[in-house]
Parts: C-alpha cells; sequence; structure tokens
C-alpha cells in the first residue's frame, strides 16, 4: 500500500498548487446552488410547511450537500483519462508498471478529491449560511460520522466511474456511459431526496449508487440518527466491496482482451 | 458581394460537413452518442413529474411550458455545438497561439475558426428538442416559431462565448470565466425564470443573456407577441455584431507561438 500512499502524497502536492484554480469553478457551483434555492423558496408556498418531511432549510442544505459532493468530486482521472489510457493504447505500457493501474487510477483521484472536496465544503458553509441561514446544531460525532459517510460515497463514486471507464477495453467510447450514470445521480439523488418519489420506487431507489454516494450523507447532515448512520455506512461498505470486486474483474477481463489484441 | 456572401457560406457548409463526416468514421460510436445524450436528457422529465406532483406549476409553467423550454434550451445549445463548436475553446487557441492557420487562409479568419470542429453528441440535443416540441403539443405556427427560436437562441450563445472567448486576448485566465459563464446560462436556462425575481429577473434578461436566448422566445411560443418577437430577433444580432467587433478588436493584439501543427 505504500507505493499507493506516495502516488496520493504527490497528486495531493501537486493539486495544493492549483488551489486557486479550483475556487474558479466556484462560480459554477454558485450558479447551481443559486438556483436550487430560488427553487425550493418558490415550491414551499408557506414558510412552516414540509415537502416529503423536510422543512424549507433542510431541504435547500440537503441540496447544498448533494451539489457540494458532486461539484467536489468532480475529476477527470477516472472519467476520461483512464479511458483515453485505454483508447489510446497507453494502458499497454502501465500494465506493466509495479502498481495496479485501477489502484493507481483510484489514489490519484483520492489526490484530486482531497484538495478539491475540503475547498468546496467550505464555500458550500459560507453560500449556505448566507442564503438560508444556518443548519441546526449537531454533535462533533456526528459532524465526523457525516464527514466518513461523504469519504465513503466519494470513493464509491469513484470505483463506479472508473467500471464504467474500463468498459472502453469493449467500446470505443465510453463517454456515453458516464453521462447517464451521472445523470443518474444527479437527477435521482441530488436535486431532492429519495423520500419525494413514490413509496413503491423507494426500496428500488436504496439499491441504486445513488443512495450511497449522494443520498445518504447528505440525509445524514440534515437529519442525523445513529440508526440511519449504521443503515448508510453497511449499505456503503456492501457497495464499496460489490464496487470493488466489479472493478477487479473488468480490469482482468479487460486486460486479456488487450494482450490478444496486442496493446 | 453577393458571390463573396455564397462563396463564404458554401466554405462553411462544407466544413460543418466534413467535420460531421469525420465523427462518423465510427458509425456505432456516432450513433451511440446520439442515442445517449437523448437519453441523458431525457431524465430530467423525471425530475420535472416530481416538482409538477408538488405544485400544478413551477414559476408559472406547466408541464407544457416545461417542455418548450428544456427543448429550446436543447435545439439552441445543441445547434450551436454542431455547428460552431471551435467557439467554446476559443481561449486555448488564443492562449497557445493556434490561430495561424486559420489566418492565413482567404475567407473569413472567424468563420473558418467556429467551423473548424463540431461536436457529434450535440446532434442529440437538437433531436431531444424537437421531440418535445412534439410531446408539448404546439401548432404549426409554434413550430414555426421554436425553429426561428432555436436558431436565435444559439446565435445569442453563440456570440456570448464568442464575446467572452475574445476577452482572452487581453486576460490570461478568460478561459474560466467563458466555461463558467456559459454552463451558468445552460444552467439557468433549464429552469423557469418565474422562480427568480427582481434584480435577478433583470441580470437574467441584460447581463446573462438566457432571458433573449430562451425565456423570452418560450413566452412568445406559449402566447404570440410580435413586440417580443422582433426584439429577440434584434438582440441576436446586436450582441453578434459586438462580438464579432470585439473578436477583431482582440486579433489585433494576437501573437503567434509559431506552432507547427498539423490540422487532420
Amino acid at each position: 500500500m505504500k507505493k499507493y500512499a506516495i502516488i496520493y502524497k504527490a497528486v495531493l502536492m501537486e493539486n495544493l498548487q492549483y488551489a486557486l484554480q479550483i475556487t474558479m469553478g466556484f462560480c459554477s457551483y454558485f450558479i447551481m446552488i443559486f438556483v436550487m434555492v430560488h427553487l425550493w423558496r418558490y415550491m414551499y408556498q408557506s414558510p412552516g410547511s414540509l415537502i416529503a418531511g423536510y422543512t424549507k432549510e433542510q431541504m435547500i442544505w440537503y441540496v447544498i450537500a448533494t451539489e457540494t459532493i458532486w461539484f467536489g468530486a468532480r475529476s477527470a482521472t477516472v472519467s476520461r483519462q483512464a479511458a483515453a489510457d485505454i483508447r489510446s493504447g497507453n494502458i499497454a505500457y502501465m500494465v506493466n508498471k509495479p502498481y495496479h493501474y485501477p489502484l493507481y487510477i483510484l489514489a490519484k483521484y483520492t489526490g484530486e478529491w482531497s484538495i478539491q472536496l475540503p475547498l468546496y465544503v467550505a464555500f458550500a458553509a459560507l453560500v449556505g449560511t448566507g442564503m438560508v441561514g444556518g443548519l441546526h446544531r449537531m454533535h462533533p460525532v456526528g459532524l465526523l460520522a457525516v464527514a466518513l459517510a461523504v469519504m465513503l460515497g466519494v470513493t464509491i463514486n469513484g470505483v463506479f466511474k472508473l467500471c464504467i471507464s474500463l468498459l472502453s477495453f469493449w467500446v470505443e467510447d465510453s463517454v456515453p456511459f458516464q453521462w447517464l450514470y451521472d445523470k443518474l445521480i444527479l437527477v435521482v439523488g441530488t436535486i431532492f431526496p429519495m423520500e419525494i418519489f413514490p413509496a413503491a420506487l423507494q426500496p428500488v431507489l436504496k439499491l441504486t449508487p445513488v443512495y450511497t454516494v449522494c443520498y445518504g450523507p447528505a440525509k445524514l447532515l440534515v437529519d442525523f440518527g445513529a440508526d440511519t448512520f449504521g443503515e448508510i455506512l453497511l449499505a456503503q461498505s456492501v457497495y464499496l466491496a460489490a464496487g470493488g470486486v466489479l472493478l477487479c474483474f473488468l480490469y482482468r477481463k479487460g486486460v486479456k482482451k488487450l494482450y490478444v489484441n496486442g496493446g | 458581394m453577393l458571390t463573396v456572401v455564397k462563396n463564404q457560406v458554401r466554405v462553411c457548409l462544407l466544413s460543418v460537413k466534413y467535420n460531421i463526416m469525420r465523427e462518423m468514421l465510427n458509425k456505432v460510436t456516432f450513433l451511440s452518442n446520439i442515442l445517449f445524450m437523448v437519453l441523458n436528457n431525457a431524465t430530467f422529465l423525471i425530475q420535472w413529474t416530481i416538482l409538477l406532483s408538488l405544485r400544478e406549476d413551477v414559476g408559472g409553467y406547466t408541464m407544457r411550458e416545461i417542455l418548450i423550454l428544456w427543448g429550446l434550451a436543447a435545439s439552441s445549445h445543441g445547434l450551436s455545438h454542431v455547428l460552431f463548436a471551435r467557439v467554446f475553446s476559443l481561449p486555448e487557441l488564443v492562449i497557445n497561439g493556434k490561430l495561424d492557420a486559420y489566418l492565413v487562409q482567404p475567407k473569413s479568419v472567424l468563420l473558418g475558426v467556429m467551423t473548424s470542429s463540431t461536436s457529434a453528441s450535440a446532434i442529440g440535443d437538437v433531436v431531444y428538442g424537437f421531440l418535445l416540441l412534439c410531446l408539448s403539443g404546439c401548432g404549426f405556427g409554434g413550430f414555426c416559431l421554436f425553429l426561428l427560436f432555436t436558431v436565435t437562441g444559439a446565435v445569442v450563445i453563440i456570440a456570448f462565448a464568442l464575446l467572452l472567448g475574445s476577452l482572452s486576448f487581453w486576460f490570461v485566465r478568460a478561459d474560466v470565466l467563458q466555461n463558467n459563464l456559459v454552463n451558468g446560462m445552460i444552467s439557468f436556462a433549464t429552469y423557469p425564470d418565474g422562480i427568480f425575481e427582481g434584480p435577478v429577473r433583470f441580470l437574467l434578461y441584460r447581463v446573462i443573456p438566457v432571458g433573449m436566448a430562451i425565456y423570452q422566445p418560450v413566452h412568445v411560443i406559449a402566447a404570440f407577441e410580435p413586440h417580443a418577437l422582433l426584439e429577440v430577433v434584434g438582440y441576436a444580432a446586436l450582441l453578434m455584431t459586438v462580438a464579432v467587433f470585439v473578436f477583431y478588436r482582440g486579433l489585433r493584439r494576437y501573437s503567434s507561438s509559431s506552432l507547427m501543427a498539423a490540422r487532420m
């Protein structure tokens, strides 16, 4: 694991140099939050009303949390770079290196979001407090639990995005599959919580990555409960294990195909 | 004069045709890009079905207006990227001194740059836009207006991107500004203007020109007003004129990087 820690550290130091550049992306993020705040202010006709059990403040903070995860975990490494490595044949050189390629990409991805996400979290706290007001008081242990859920969610997201990129071993362009995955996360998990969907659909949605990537961490932030935390942590562990197995399976299958084709 | 314009238009159309043909080299990828873009856009119908189940209208828009709004936003965005995709990466050409190849061509520099690339997936946006128009149940008049506003919307988006992109002749990081504001414009374009109030509406109609590209056309399609239609057409023409002027002013400051490259 030491070599992956070194890769992580190298990418982390590299991204620290570009921290100012990351903050330039705040403009798009702010516009999205601005639109969402106005949308939910409009949707809540009277101040005290509830939609799917959420107050207006909780709903807006939910959206802020999910958008922060969405923007903070954006990375071209797990999506475009991995796909480009495979398409260009560059992977033929990387499989011979003394590391496991998917773990190398995931270490780079972790180095990227380790800088990006905290910057977005700080900006989100400022914007959220300015536009909606502070969130209810949370116990520091609760905040730590939310942080753990966010980190696991972002990692699961990276694993699944990398799995999609590995489809480039079989199809020329895997980017359209990334669009569909992104839209699943965005539409089902980012704009509103799962409770807003019809009751019959909710158990099905809980089986999708949306539950572990976006909904879980954001739900804990706006309505923390030890039971909910346990449930989300279990789902995330299962998802991470399943995602890891799928990733290894796709990579092994893909690399065999690469050898057949001659690299 | 007329022959010059005719020749220029011919060159532009040929350029777009060859760009699309290049994208079609791998037909499966080309078609899957279009199909997946349509599917990708269609996921937002879920979002609006949910939101409209909570309230009868959102910002004064019922499902019919939402379909027109999304249709127009998708088709305008798509048309701008099919015909003039390079405008959206103009800062990269300017900052890296890659405009030389266009400067030595005997035709318009700007049109040469703008038509030098296309986005295959953007065809999916255009297709999706017209599919939504069919779903919205607009009549023949609505279809004609939609067609016109798709063109004016694309002109406004291109002009806005060109204006911001041309700032790279003066500022190095204008690419970030262009990227953020053009993406911001698209984000605003997919939500009804009725949810915004006061100074924000002024901002959306005058500073980020999403009002004139999308919102006002949707209102005209929903309830025809000749005055509003002329305003949209006039605004698109004016913004494009300003953008072209700024581009050529900036071009005077351009310095080559003496880069040797082959354009395929």
